[in-house]
């Protein structure tokens, strides 16, 4: 039973309220935060140094990848590996999944060919960029996952402190980028007398350069033959082989140091809303706790897992402000990452065309981490 | 009431183990830089043991004019007040902006307001890399460079506040807003009068996140700023670190300096701070 129906314009002026609430917000996000993405790419069809100069059409996209060919292998290999993966993923019968399974190694086969070609024809600086990328994702998100679900574990429940511990195990995310990478800067220094090197020294190891060796970590604890190799596609993928430097390894430490207590915070939260009832009836049954740990704590906070994945790795895309710290411009960029990439070609290079362009891929590539994060969510959320 | 069984006490110790050791990690690099911003350089190099519970990872005797130098030869105290500046005016800014958006979005009925909301929160996923060349032309354009507008006006908005906002505004009762607006008092007044006032612990947190957020930029300052007029405190910070040389006592002392002021805000605001970030981890 209605009082009052509320008139058309009343519809009308609360409609009218609510834009121009939202009309500050929408200003600052828009201009600041979509028009670029449209301005990016016009950029990108520039040769734009500093000054707005001529038109180039796809030129900075064709240094990139060192032509159309490679370009277009790329994205055929991406999208075959995509194909086939959905098939394995959607179809239960067995003739589907195969061409699923060719289908994901043809486009593996593709990509593992045409890399070696964009590194020799393209920007091989760029390549090295997204190598450091996928290292960092590698080396820095399950780590941190499985520290953070430890400590999660030991939060969980009431006991004496545990404000305490939450408060201090988030300072590290809180506190000022800068100022923490600076330590850092110096624990992992070169020189004997680092924190690093001290520790070290009380095993009787010897010295190591932490962010100053360029070297890869499976090349220095395997022996150099992995490095040498001849013209062939394989030489690229020997720089792979060499594994992340030991200058980034110390850099994913401060990374671990930075967000393991912000892991742990996000899954103790997950942990808390876990009813306990299914524990108590499983450990009726005989469960054992291993069991009780895949079985049900695990389904439970795969929310927060693939969450906390998904921010980790496309943080990873963002990252600056540790890396412009804590890198040393001796070891040949085999600390930055892609953001740090661009950033250099901009800033330093006054590359503007140029760096647009990267960055359009740069985009490309978190947005199809996204979306791939939004498919998986669906499937996991409503399946366990 | 005897809970503390056989398994109880093992596993107690064990909590306790690995809660430590995280908190000793946590807290270990603020010793160091601590200590280091109190030795003299000499010490800094012969006063080297990695264990914060050993004497020799200490000073001999606390050299407070490492903070003096710092303070007053590398301007610090400039780079201070700059960012205390920009970070009050982007803050002032965001309050309102995200206040008056999550309103809307919480409260108020209007046409495309999922569509709307989505893609304000489809800025939060796009790296600062891609909208930096297009951010800094138009800044030029405007001749926002080395200005105050250049530094703050592109961060009086953001997508995570309006969204942290929403939340909370939408616990609010309709029923308040309702009998408000039976008494004639329009959206603008409900928001000042009685949403904000129930909202101080969500704003409170909002104010304290977006001032650490500030005091921490580090990449768009250093595209935007070209001379020393404006250097914020994380740039004046990165300079230091790449030109103080082997002086590390000097270092540390700015980092330290650098950092007190979020220390402090976090000491002040941590409850809140804690609860929000855990919670709103999972929403997005």
């Amino acid at each position: 039973m209605r009082i009052r129906l509320p008139s058309l314009s009343a519809r009308g002026s609360e409609a009218i309220t609510a834009y121009l609430f939202l009309l500050p917000a929408a200003l600052v996000l828009g201009l600041f935060g979509l028009f670029p993405l449209v301005f990016n790419a016009y950029i990108s069809l520039f040769d734009w140094r500093i000054k707005h100069a001529s038109f180039v059409g796809l030129a900075n996209y064709g240094e990139i990848f060192g032509g159309a060919a490679p370009f277009f292998l790329l994205l055929a290999s991406i999208a075959l590996m995509t194909a086939g993966f959905a098939l394995i993923r959607r179809k239960r019968k067995a003739p589907a999944r195969v061409l699923g399974v060719l289908l994901l190694a043809g486009g593996a086969v593709a990509l593992a060919l045409d890399l070696p070609r964009i590194d020799l024809a393209g920007d091989s600086d760029m390549l090295r960029s997204f190598r450091v990328t996928v290292w960092y994702s590698l080396g820095t998100v399950p780590v941190q996952l499985v520290l953070g679900f430890l400590i999660a574990a030991a939060l969980d429940g009431k006991f004496k402190g545990k404000q305490a511990f939450r408060v201090i195990y988030l300072v590290p995310y809180i506190v000022p980028t800068v100022a923490t990478a600076a330590v850092f800067e110096r624990l992992f220094s070169l020189r004997p007398e680092s924190w690093a090197n001290q520790m070290l020294a009380l095993f009787g190891a010897r010295p190591l350069q932490w962010l100053r060796e360029y070297k890869g970590v499976f090349e220095m604890l395997f022996g150099p033959g992995l490095a040498s190799g001849s013209d062939s596609p394989a030489r690229y993928w020997v720089t792979w082989a060499g594994g992340p430097s030991l200058a980034l390894v110390s850099i994913m430490i401060y990374n671990y140091w930075v967000y393991v207590g912000y892991y742990a915070l996000i899954y103790a939260n997950a942990l808390a809303a876990v009813p306990r009832q299914l524990y108590e009836a499983a450990s009726l049954d005989g469960a054992k706790p291993w069991t009780m740990l895949r079985r049900i704590t695990l389904p439970l906070v795969s929310p927060s897992t693939y969450f906390l994945t998904i921010l980790g790795i496309i943080g990873t895309f963002k990252s600056f402000n540790s890396i412009y710290v804590l890198r040393d411009p001796s070891t040949g960029g085999v600390t930055d990452p892609m953001s740090v990439y661009i950033f250099f070609q901009f800033f330093h290079d006054g590359r503007f065309g140029y760096a647009a362009a990267l960055s359009v891929i740069l985009l490309a590539i978190v947005v199809g981490l996204t979306v791939i994060q939004r498919r998986s969510m669906e499937k996991r959320v409503f399946f366990d | 009431m005897t809970r503390p069984s056989k398994a109880g006490v093992p596993r107690r110790v064990a909590r306790y183990l690995v809660l430590g050791i995280g908190a000793f990690v946590c807290l270990m690099p603020f010793a160091y830089m601590s200590a280091n911003a109190l030795k003299t350089y000499a010490e800094t190099v012969t006063r080297v043991s990695p264990n914060p519970f050993s004497r020799d990872f200490w000073p001999a005797s606390p050299q407070w004019a490492n903070f003096a130098e710092v303070w007053l030869g590398d301007a610090f105290g400039h780079y201070f007040l700059d960012s205390f500046v920009i970070s009050m005016t982007t803050l002032a800014g965001t309050l309102a902006t995200s206040s008056l958006a999550a309103y809307a979005f919480a409260k108020l009925r209007f046409p495309g307001k999922e569509a709307i909301f989505s893609v304000f929160l489809a800025t939060l996923m796009i790296p600062e890399t891609v909208t930096l060349i297009p951010n800094f032309l138009v800044v030029s354009r405007l001749g926002w460079t080395d200005r105050l507008a250049g530094l703050t006006v592109p961060f009086i908005a953001s997508a995570f506040y309006i969204f942290l906002l929403r939340q909370f505004f939408r616990q609010i009762p309709d029923s308040l807003v309702e009998n408000a607006r039976m008494d004639g008092a329009g959206n603008a007044r409900i928001l000042r009068s009685i949403v904000a006032p129930l909202s101080r612990a969500p704003l409170f947190t909002v104010a304290c996140l977006d001032i650490a957020f500030s005091w921490n930029s580090l990449q768009w300052p250093l595209v935007v700023v070209q001379t020393p007029r404006w250097r914020p405190i994380s740039v004046g910070l990165a300079r230091l670190i790449s030109e103080a040389g082997p002086q590390i006592q000097l270092r540390m002392a700015g980092a330290l300096i650098s950092l007190l002021p979020i220390v402090l805000v976090y000491i002040v605001a941590q409850g809140q701070i804690v609860e929000s970030i855990s919670n709103a981890g999972i929403k997005e």
